[in-house]
């Protein structure tokens, strides 16, 4: 592979008490990619997610962020080196409008926000940044509405552009489709397709035909164990993923 | 503009109006304007608290911590028979407290929810205790300030604190002052970020802002705020006790957020107003006043959700 590895774990593991939710993880993630990973509920996906942003300590192992050891620093430092992530639940400022929600996301990159006296409204770049956000997610007519009353779906997209109003470089995605309809996946699907171009995205989904189709990259985490990692037709052929995960779901739906 | 909604601009217009006027008219009756100029500065103290819990998010009850100690930096600051200048250790007393609060801060704000209640709870008994059981501080009966400051600037003095109607002055002055600083720091990035905090904090830390530095500040700003209200208090009496400290002053300040309508800010005056005006009204009528006031505060509680300025808002606002 010609990309560079922009961030990478080594022997990831979370225990919480006895379980093992996530044990002995090394993974790379490259530059302008896009690295899907799936797994049956439980796998530990969503844990790896939370360590990879630092807002769950790892029990053992490391993360290394462009050579540099991240995991023990705050969360918010992890944004600070361009690491931003979107939750699984719609996690959004339901009380005020998209524009504002986009506007908190977009602030620390241009000005000051310890600044006590200014305006917030008063930096037009920060206004241009989360105008610039809702654009690329779809939500231009939707600026001033409060987000509380925008679809489920419009939440959805809204989560996205959060992330995207704060530069990062690598996108962790928690399930960004989950619960939107066909016509809304096949928009964020379109936009993904578009993002990985220039940002390097984490995506965990449990939406498979939007995976297969989007990952240059796939791992398969299975009971908090990584199976494998590979392309596409490299997982899809492999009998472990079969036996593990796929195949289960085959029996099923041939049920 | 700072003052973005209507009613929050008419109430201001007509309060600041009055205030203004009434020592025109109450001018003979010295008990009435002092009586007033206790509520003008309660409502700074009020306000405050309103911004920490209505607009930060923290629920403290340990407040008047802050208003006690305004009092108590004052006196000891201060050479017991020279008239000091007001506004010079004013700054000392706010700058002191905002130690304080950054050293309480960084301790209770490790915690949050019911366990910042409880701590911030705590912390203020104790320092109410320390004062009360300490000989060089008085004990129970407090520390007295035998002479007025000098408010000169620049040599030229406006005011005589000695003088009733003056002091009533300088009191609505720190209403003003108050209420403009809150509104500006609410409405700046600063002001964002805090909101944010408090809608979302755990969205907010995964945009990349430490909230603990952002709650830290906004509770150094309302600690030293109502250092401010508690010197007042002080000078305005001539005296400071541990009394000031109680949790019953917390609560009562509390209260007093909530019914004017909690992290409206102007809600806490018209809060404290009303609380005031209940308490002289049910005194005058009763000695069953307590149980009135209870009543009377239950009531308006479970009647006006989002307390007087909340209903004002519902009948103004569209």
């Amino acid at each position: 592979m010609a990309n560079e590895i922009i961030l990478e774990t080594e022997s990831l593991s979370k225990h919480w008490g006895g379980i093992k939710a996530l044990n002995d993880i090394s993974l790379q993630f490259q530059d302008k990619q896009l690295h899907g990973v799936v797994g049956p509920n439980g796998a530990g996906k969503s844990t790896l997610l939370n360590m990879l942003c630092g807002t769950l300590k790892p029990t053992s192992g490391c993360i290394f962020h462009k050579g540099d050891q991240i995991e023990g620093m705050k969360p918010w430092k992890f944004v600070r080196r361009g690491i931003g992530r979107s939750f699984q639940k719609t996690n959004i400022y339901a009380e005020v409008t998209c524009l504002e929600n986009c506007a908190v996301a977009a602030q620390r990159r241009f000005t000051g926000s310890f600044n006590l006296f200014a305006s917030r409204h008063a930096n037009t770049l920060v206004r241009e940044a989360a105008e610039k956000a809702l654009h690329q997610v779809g939500l231009a007519d939707r600026i001033n509405t409060m987000a509380a009353e925008i679809s489920y779906g419009e939440q959805r997209q809204l989560e996205l552009a959060m992330v995207l109003a704060t530069d990062p470089c690598i996108l962790l995605l928690d399930e960004p489709m989950a619960g939107m309809g066909h016509e809304e996946s096949q928009r964020i699907i379109e936009l993904l397709n578009q993002l990985k171009q220039t940002y390097s995205i984490v995506l965990v989904e449990h939406d498979m035909d939007a995976i297969f189709e989007l990952s240059d990259q796939l791992t398969v985490l299975d009971n908090g164990t990584h199976l494998i990692t590979g392309t596409v037709d490299e997982v899809r052929n492999d009998l472990r993923v079969k036996e593990a995960y796929l195949g289960k779901e085959d029996e099923e739906e041939a049920a | 503009m700072i003052f973005e909604k209507r009613t929050e601009r008419l109430f201001l217009a007509i309060f600041f109006i009055i205030a203004l006027c009434i020592p025109l008219f109450l001018e003979a009756n010295s008990f009435f304007v002092g009586k007033i100029t206790t509520i003008l500065i309660l409502s700074v103290f009020v306000m405050s608290l309103d911004f920490l819990v209505g607009r930060v998010g923290l629920v403290t009850l340990g407040h008047a911590l802050f208003y006690g100690l305004g009092g108590y930096l004052f006196v000891i600051l201060t050479p017991e028979y020279e008239a000091v200048n007001f506004w010079i250790y004013a700054l000392y007393v706010m700058g002191l407290s905002a130690l304080v609060a950054l050293i309480v801060g960084v301790v209770v704000l490790r915690t949050s929810g019911i366990y910042f209640i409880m701590i911030t709870l705590a912390i203020s008994q104790m320092a109410y205790y320390f004062f009360f059981d300490s000989l060089e501080f008085g004990g129970g009966d407090g520390l007295f300030i035998f002479m007025k400051p000098d408010t000169s600037i620049f040599g030229l003095s406006f005011l005589n604190l000695d003088n009733p109607t003056h002091f009533y002055y300088l009191s609505l002055l720190a209403v003003l002052i108050t209420l403009v600083a809150i509104k500006i720091i609410l409405r700046s990035r600063f002001g964002r970020i805090v909101e944010a905090s408090r809608l979302n904090p755990e969205r907010t830390e995964a945009l990349g802002y430490n909230i603990f530095a952002f709650r830290l500040i906004s509770y150094i700003i309302g600690s030293t705020l109502a250092a401010y209200a508690g010197l007042l208090f002080a000078l305005q009496y001539g005296y400071v006790n541990p009394q000031f400290m109680t949790w019953e002053m917390s609560g009562t300040a509390l209260v007093m957020s909530i019914l004017g309508g909690m992290g409206t800010i102007y809600g806490a005056i018209l809060g404290t107003i009303t609380y005031e005006a209940l308490l002289y009204l049910f005194e005058h009528m009763s000695e069953d006043w307590m149980l009135f006031m209870g009543g009377a505060i239950i009531l308006m509680v479970l009647l006006l959700r989002k307390g007087l300025a909340g209903y004002l808002e519902k009948l103004l606002e569209k």
